[in-house]
């Protein structure tokens, strides 16, 4: 089994602290256009992971599907709710929080050391592994119909996007604005104007 | 020193705990729809490592072929499966806004009898 190249070393390192601060800083910021932002760094460096395991056709696919459509769709939403996308802090007590995180954390711990000890010899690349013909070929051979399935997936999905954020929420809003009112904890926002 | 599989299963797991603990504490909808995503990339981080490491295949005469790419076809249906379901939820939390204006996860209670 030959030493990894130091510029393969290199690149899995700062890909992976890239990608470890990223996703912290996507769960714990407060603001959420930040949380984006962090998702936006962590998708892209996940791509480059990609890269040093050479499966060039998904670098392609990270970008397009992940930083080109769900971080930006994430960032409309964000947009079109403005200071509403903030929520006030949770208010659980420090301990349980404590506790939980302990658990959390403890779990990652156990399983990241459990499949670190894994191994195996690294087969040499062949030339053509993980490019758009490799991939192609196997996604219109055997993987076909999966295919053809996600394309129907995908357009029941657009039909219930569609559906679901078109609903005819003017009735719904009749019928429930008398027993529920916005909760007063994260409607305060609106009569203090800019929230920033 | 070698990067091995281990190192991209490890990387991997330490992803989806934070995804996972993410969802769990967070209680803003947005956040939480992003660690699912943290969470579905840290899968496809397992699958294409694991793709990496399949031998290749030796055909008759000497010829080399390169291993079914299995896992990235994988992974790519796990990403059209995750951009289906941002849209969808995020449609779900622009309509729930507009009718308890938060994006709060606990103000989802108008099932509650």
């Amino acid at each position: 089994m030959n030493p990894s190249s130091t510029q393969e070393i290199i690149a899995f390192s700062l890909f992976a602290a890239l990608a470890v601060a990223s996703a912290l800083a996507t769960v714990t910021l407060r603001n959420p256009i930040r949380n984006a932002v962090g998702l936006f760094v962590h998708v892209l460096s996940l791509a480059g992971l990609y890269i040093t395991l050479a499966a060039h056709f998904l670098v392609a696919v990270q970008l397009i599907v992940y930083v080109g459509a769900v971080v930006v769709l994430f960032v409309f939403v964000i947009m079109l709710l403005g200071p509403g996308s903030e929520t006030a802090p949770d208010t659980t007590g420090r301990v349980p929080r404590v506790i939980g995180a302990a658990g959390i954390a403890s779990v990652g711990i156990v399983l990241a050391s459990t499949v670190r000890t894994l191994a195996p010899p690294r087969p040499d690349r062949v030339p053509e592994f993980g490019t758009l013909r490799h991939v192609g070929e196997y996604l219109f051979g055997p993987a076909m119909v999966p295919f053809e399935v996600a394309s129907v997936l995908l357009t029941a999905g657009i039909v219930g996007a569609f559906a679901v954020a078109k609903a005819h929420h003017h009735k719904v809003k009749m019928n429930t604005e008398t027993n529920l009112a916005p909760l007063k904890s994260d409607a305060v926002d609106e009569s203090q104007g800019d929230h920033g | 020193m070698i990067i091995t599989l281990g190192h991209y299963l490890a990387l991997s797991s330490v992803l989806f705990t934070i995804g996972a603990a993410g969802f769990l504490y967070r209680r803003n909808a947005l956040v939480a729809l992003m660690s699912i995503e943290l969470m579905l990339n840290a899968v496809n981080l397992t699958l294409v490592a694991a793709n990496r490491w399949l031998p290749a295949v030796q055909g008759d005469a000497g010829t080399v072929a390169p291993p079914a790419p299995a896992g990235h076809v994988f992974a790519f249906f796990v990403i059209a499966v995750a951009a289906a379901e941002a849209a969808v939820g995020l449609a779900i939390v622009l309509s729930f806004y507009r009718l308890r204006k938060t994006v709060r996860t606990d103000a989802a209670d108008m099932l509650r009898g």
